[in-house]
């Protein structure tokens, strides 16, 4: 079309419509700016453009269509590389180049198009034997050694250009060929040309770091090749023999450790190389942009690992080379803030890849070097990044820098038995000190001060949503806990004493503060700047001292770490116990104050000074202080109290190789120690509840530590016989105040902790007791309200309202404490309100926050025991869910509200059906019932048939939420979650049930599992990949086609078959697309074989067709005919690892 | 706008309006008075004056009646105000000039409701017009009343 008319008429077409599409907004309508681009589309589709184009560049002034006519010689190139004569194309690619050459002035996104271009045409032709693109590197290199810096670097952005195109990345161009041809590709280049590239650029930066001044051009140029060398540094080499299927994927371009093939052996193995880059780093190391390219590239060589090593010597000799000049590069110079980051970069790196027995194979001399050399910068780093902090700076690049070189320390002390013993004393300690100091305030440490000593004190306003410090930081603390470990002997006792100390002055200072109160009682003349100095003391000390002391590993016992446990044995000959354990019951003393105070096992004096602070604290509130206390102290007491009393109270012997007689005689099973903190603990919690009250996340912590203590039998055993935990029950009952202030959420959790504390070991009678104290309470109470004659009129009154709630949630606690050995009296407990409670849903139809409620009990209890009920009793669930549902729905039919809550709010009663109906379906999946087992005794015949199934409630509760569930409310990510799984899991356990739904329904049912696996996140599309197996197989059942399932099912063969063929995959998938396929291919096999001769008939390429022909072929062999059996499927899937290996980088195009 | 006949079948004659409650115990969808306005609390988080300060709430809410948003931010451990709030279903009989004619329990009508603003307005005006029969949901705080949910009788 283009063709017809006249260059001319052409160039003023285009150059008019760049005019309007450069024009600002204003300027311009919608549909002018749609007519202009759509002159270029259609331009850069036009037949055999080269003439024009060459024409335009020569001509035109428009930089914008200049920039046009390189992206249409760029796509027509691609698009009829067959049908041109080779050496056209060879003259087309020396036109572009010859043209940038002669043309330094361009616009440089015109420059980079071009160049792009000819990347392009040389990626095309490296496959193609016929034509000779090598030429390209003899051209640039003269360009380099030109020693014209516009030269140079056009040629650095040649060869950019290049490097992009070969790494097969996303920065790769589509130019719609296979996958396995940009693999094929970059194998090729990565071999060959990139060596040689990087070459070039090692001769470039040798050249530039002889000179003695460079200007700012030169300079210029110097750093792009600096940044070219680091690009080459962190390419991500495809191994040579990796099955193709890896070629599928596009591969990551940041983060990449450097693993070259063997032939860059001599290359990179070349001490030069790395010399050229320390040098080149002290050259430019002022300029931070630069230093950051020449770091990094330092930081990839000391990444470097794999088949580049011959031995295990080389290994050793490369890196004592680069130990050396690090150590050359950091001693004697002040380190720039830009620096920082990179230097922690290249420690982090040799850290993590080099073996241990290489590490320890470099002269003890250089090692020891370098471990000081670690400890110095570690404790420098630290210090600037507590600087950084008083400055509120918004780049954190010390603390960067500082959480890099803390993980390496990790690292290298988790695997310290490879190393000389006790090499990593010292530098724990001094890394210890030096995290203690800058955390502490002067004059001991230096917190908040700045670096002329000056102290800063801001008071910020912090939200709810910060995460606390012992989060925030907790990888710092961790590593800074196990250096305190390695250094037992000195960290333990300094903490101790450090804490000790700010507690007897906490205490003199609360003092001075009640006396002053007295006499004046204005609570506002109080300055708090000391108090606050000492709390941030004790806060970071405790944090410290609890990581230091226990681990908090999620779901297993933790144990006592070795070197606590060490540390204390090699001491407790000099260990008087009588004393320590009278330094540990006297928290009110302050320690120092005990006779022979000094030799008192350190790890247990170490947990009595925080009981100290928790001592401190407690009087505070009782003398009616709690206003100039700290709640954030208050939260780190019961935080390290939770930590340490999981690992250490009621130490089981029994797990430990050897035990220390001071921490088994305090904490053991059976002692008065034990005893003792159990109810010191309980009582700090009771204390904390009724103080509290006001501070959600302590009061949530506190009650974390009390589920802590009755959570494992043996330490509920000992709870249960404290007066204390009675009262507690009693008061939490009689709902009462201090405890009804608490949060809903603290209080649900205290319900938890008092049932399972009923399950703790007591006689039969006080069993009965306890219950009669804590669950019988709370039905009589709600009893007598909902049987009052008037209770009809009275149940809109607040305090009826708040009744109600509070039982609800009171239920919702009961149904979290749910395990295994309580699950059948709870169970039985909680059948009797969940029917009084579907009466509720009637009674308080119209307050949603109420029903929403009620509903979350039915999920707790679905959710906490469903799996371990029997056929009777999951069948009494399931009839009271069915009924609740009936009420729902009867309610909300035709129901339209005016709800002034946020939208997600608004549908919060959708999701938690939802929730319930998946909850009632896990039984499917988790079944712990054994027959009953756990009901024996209760269980009356089980022979009365069933009345209501699973089945029954799930697909009645789907009627009426599929009709209220639309595109838009898929768009919050919690309800579309939910919604996903809830269908997914009826068509995986009920598929007998979809043929019978009504049709709109089935429709509906149907479009969501297609919209899911097509246009939802992946997790989501694998859960619908999941649902077509068990739907197809019950096509197959039931032999009936033309069904509008048998239709449906037909209609996803060819969906899931394009996803598996077609498109880019994602491994995770090929699995579940797998079965899914397999199945749907037993059902259609005449469809299937459609599907694969339309494929073929579009291949025009002779053996790309025969590959292709044959993969399919091999595909179903082992599994002809297709039938729905096992071990067929089982080979299909295996076929189809090959399949996707083989042929799957064919069809997927970039 | 106290209606006599009201207080007496209501059964709650003299309950006061408001009840104090500790700040930390409200909660979000709950309701509060804020600037002397019965609200529904639509946002609730908490915040301290540095590390070491006391919990702050912060509290969003939206009146009931008129939809204006207040907020209100107090140490947690303050009483605030909480509105004893009712909810009644009445059978809608008749519209007439922008007011409601509610049929009550005891059979009596009141016809001093306004037929509500936007779409719920919207909505019970043109079933009622097409002959549908419905019940009209009636909150009621601090004094004031308003409908705020219709639905469909159930035979």
């Amino acid at each position: 079309m283009m063709a017809a008319v006249g260059a001319p008429e052409v160039i003023s077409q285009l150059e008019s419509a760049a005019k309007v599409l450069m024009a600002p907004p204003s300027m311009v309508s919608t549909e002018q700016r749609q007519h202009a681009e759509h002159i270029f589309l259609s331009f850069r589709k036009s037949k055999s453009p080269f003439a024009i184009c060459k024409h335009i560049l020569e001509t035109s002034k428009v930089d914008y269509v200049l920039f046009q006519a390189a992206t249409a010689i760029m796509e027509a190139v691609v698009r009829e590389w067959i049908l041109l004569e080779k050496n056209s194309i060879e003259s087309l690619r020396t036109f572009l180049l010859t043209y940038v050459l002669q043309r330094p002035n361009l616009q440089k996104y015109v420059r980079e198009q071009i160049l792009l271009a000819v990347a392009v045409i040389v990626k095309r032709g490296s496959l193609d034997k016929s034509i000779n693109c090598k030429s390209i590197f003899h051209e640039v290199s003269q360009l380099i050694s030109s020693g014209n810096p516009t030269v140079q670097t056009l040629a650095c952005s040649i060869l950019t250009a290049l490097l992009s195109e070969f790494s097969s990345s996303n920065k790769t161009s589509n130019i719609g060929l296979s996958m396995e041809f940009h693999g094929s590709c970059k194998r090729i280049f990565q071999e060959d040309d990139l060596r040689q590239i990087f070459m070039l650029t090692m001769e470039v930066l040798q050249e530039f770091s002889r000179r003695e001044n460079l200007n700012a051009q030169m300079s210029c140029v110097f750093q792009r090749y600096l940044a070219l060398a680091n690009q080459v540094l962190s390419w991500n080499f495809l191994p040579p023999n990796l099955g193709r299927h890896y070629i599928a994927m596009f591969e990551a371009t940041q983060n990449v450790m450097l693993k070259p093939t063997e032939s860059w052996r001599e290359t990179l193995l070349d001490h030069r190389v790395m010399d050229l880059f320390f040098t080149v780093h002290r050259k430019i190391r002022e300029d931070s942009d630069m230093a950051q390219d020449s770091l990094q590239c330092l930081a990839q060589l000391a990444s470097m690992h794999g088949p580049i090593f011959p031995d295990e010597s080389a290994q050793v000799t490369y890196l004592a080379h680069l130990v050396e000049g690090l150590l050359n590069m950091i001693n004697g110079i002040e380190i720039e803030d830009s620096e920082a980051v990179g230097i922690s970069n290249i420690i982090s790196n040799l850290i993590s890849t080099f073996p241990r027995s290489v590490l320890t194979a470099l002269p003890n001399e250089l090692f020891a070097s370098f471990i000081n050399c670690l400890t110095l910068l570690t404790c420098s780093f630290g210090r600037s990044a507590a600087l950084e902090e008083v400055l509120d700076k918004d780049d954190m690049v010390y603390m960067e820098a500082y959480d890099k070189l803390l993980e390496s320390w990790l690292t290298l002390v988790q695997e310290d038995e490879h190393f000389p013993r006790g090499c990593f004393v010292q530098p724990a300690v001094q890394v210890f000190n030096s995290y203690i100091q800058c955390h502490l305030a002067a004059p001991d440490g230096t917190r908040n001060l700045t670096a002329n000593g000056v102290a800063s004190h801001e008071e910020e306003e912090i939200n709810e949503l910060q995460e606390d410090d012992r989060e925030l930081f907790s990888d710092q603390l961790a590593s800074i806990g196990m250096l305190g470990r390695i250094a037992a002997d000195h960290c333990i006792p300094l903490l101790t004493g450090l804490l000790e100390d700010r507690v007897t002055r906490l205490h003199g200072q609360l003092q001075r503060h009640q006396q002053h109160l007295m006499a004046s009682a204005d609570p506002g003349t109080v300055d708090r700047k000391v108090l606050d100095d000492l709390y941030e003391d004790i806060h970071w000390l405790i944090l410290v001292s609890g990581y230091l002391l226990a681990d908090d590993p999620q779901g297993e016992t933790p144990l006592i770490p070795s070197e606590v446990m060490e540390y204390s044995i090699k001491h407790s000959t000099e260990v008087d116990i009588n004393t320590t354990l009278q330094l540990l019951g006297s928290p009110g003393e302050k320690a120092t104050s005990i006779p022979g105070c000094n030799r008192t096992d350190s790890v247990i004096r170490l947990l009595s000074a925080v009981l100290r602070t928790s001592e401190v604290e407690s009087r505070a509130t009782r003398a009616s202080l709690t206003e100039l206390l700290s709640p954030q102290m208050g939260k780190d007491i019961v935080w390290f109290l939770r930590r340490w009393a999981k690992t250490y109270l009621l130490v089981d012997e029994k797990l430990y190789g050897q035990i220390s007689m001071p921490l088994s005689t305090a904490f053991g099973a059976d002692t008065e120690g034990a005893q003792w903190i159990v109810g010191y603990l309980l009582e700090k919690v009771i204390n904390n509840l009724s103080v509290w009250s006001s501070e959600p996340e302590l009061a949530n912590d506190t009650v974390e530590l009390l589920v802590t203590l009755v959570e494992k039998r043996e330490r509920a055993n000992i709870v249960v016989q404290c007066e204390n935990w009675w009262n507690l029950a009693k008061q939490f009952a009689s709902r009462s105040p201090p405890l009804h202030m608490l949060s809903s959420t603290v209080q649900r959790t205290l319900m938890k902790a008092l049932v399972l504390g009923g399950f703790a070991h007591m006689d039969s009678d006080t069993k009965q007791q306890y219950w009669a104290e804590v669950l019988h309470p709370l039905q009589q109470r709600f009893l007598n309200l909902i049987n009052q004659e008037n209770f009809a009129q009275i149940c809109q009154e607040e305090a009826v309202k708040q009744e109600i709630v509070a039982t609800l949630e009171a239920l919702c606690g009961i149904a979290e404490a749910t395990q295994i050995d309580n699950v059948a009296s709870l169970f039985s407990f909680l059948m009797d309100f969940l029917s009084s409670c579907i009466g509720l849903m009637e009674v308080y139809r119209n307050s949603p926050e109420t029903v929403n409620l009620i509903i979350e009990v039915f999920v707790e209890v679905a959710h906490k025991q469903i799996c371990y009920l029997g056929e009777t009793k999951s069948m009494k669930l399931y009839e009271v869910c069915l009924t609740l549902l009936q009420v729902y729905s009867k309610n909300n039919l035709g129901r339209k509200r005016l709800d002034v809550a946020a939208e997600e709010d608004q549908y919060q009663d959708l999701l938690l059906i939802m929730e319930l109906l998946t909850n009632l379906l896990s039984k499917e999946f988790i079944d712990f019932s054994d027959t009953d087992e756990v009901f024996r005794g209760q269980e009356q015949s089980s022979g009365a048939g069933r009345a209501v199934s699973a089945a029954d409630v799930v697909l009645y509760g789907v009627n009426i939420v599929l009709p209220l569930m639309s595109q838009d409310l898929l768009k919050f990510p919690s309800l579309c979650n939910q919604y996903y799984k809830l269908i997914t899991f009826i068509c995986e356990i009920f598929p007998e049930k979809i043929p019978q739904l009504p049709e709109e329904l089935f429709k509906s049912l149907m479009c969501s599992l297609e919209l899911g696996m097509t246009s939802m996140s992946s997790e989501i599309s694998q859960l619908c990949l999941e649902a077509l197996s068990p739907l197809a197989e019950q096509c197959a059942k039931t032999q009936e086609k033309d069904t509008p399932l048998f239709i449906a099912t037909r209609h996803f063969l060819k969906l899931v078959f394009d996803m598996l063929v077609l498109q880019k995959h994602n491994t995770e998938m090929t699995v579940a697309a797998g079965e899914a396929l397999y199945t749907l291919v037993c059902l259609h096999q005449a469809e299937y074989s459609e599907l694969v001769e339309t494929l073929l008939s579009n291949q025009r390429d002779a053996v790309i067709y025969q590959r292709l022909a044959d993969a399919f072929n091999s595909l179903t062999a082992s599994s002809t005919p297709p039938t729905m059996d096992r071990k067929q499927k089982v080979a299909f899937l295996k076929s189809l690892e090959e399949f996707v290996a083989n042929v799957g980088g064919l069809l997927c195009v970039k | 706008m106290a209606d006599p006949d009201l207080d007496f079948t209501s059964g709650d004659a003299g309950a006061s309006a408001t009840y104090p409650m500790q700040c930390s115990a409200l909660r979000k969808n709950g309701f509060v008075v804020l600037k002397g306005r019965p609200c529904k609390i639509v946002e609730m988080s908490t915040s301290k004056t540095g590390k070491h300060g006391h919990a702050k709430v912060h509290l969003v809410g939206i009146d009931i009646f008129t939809n204006k948003k207040y907020e209100d931010i107090c140490p947690s451990t303050h009483n605030m105000d909480v509105p004893n709030t009712k909810r009644n279903d009445y059978q809608l009989v008749d519209i007439s000039e922008g007011f409601l004619s509610l049929m009550m329990d005891n059979g009596d009508v009141r016809e001093d409701l306004r037929v509500p603003e936007g779409d719920l307005g919207k909505e019970i005006e043109s079933k009622f017009a097409a002959g549908e029969e419905m019940l009209v949901t009636v909150l009621s705080a601090m004094g004031e009343e308003s409908a705020v949910a219709v639905k469909p009788m159930t035979k």
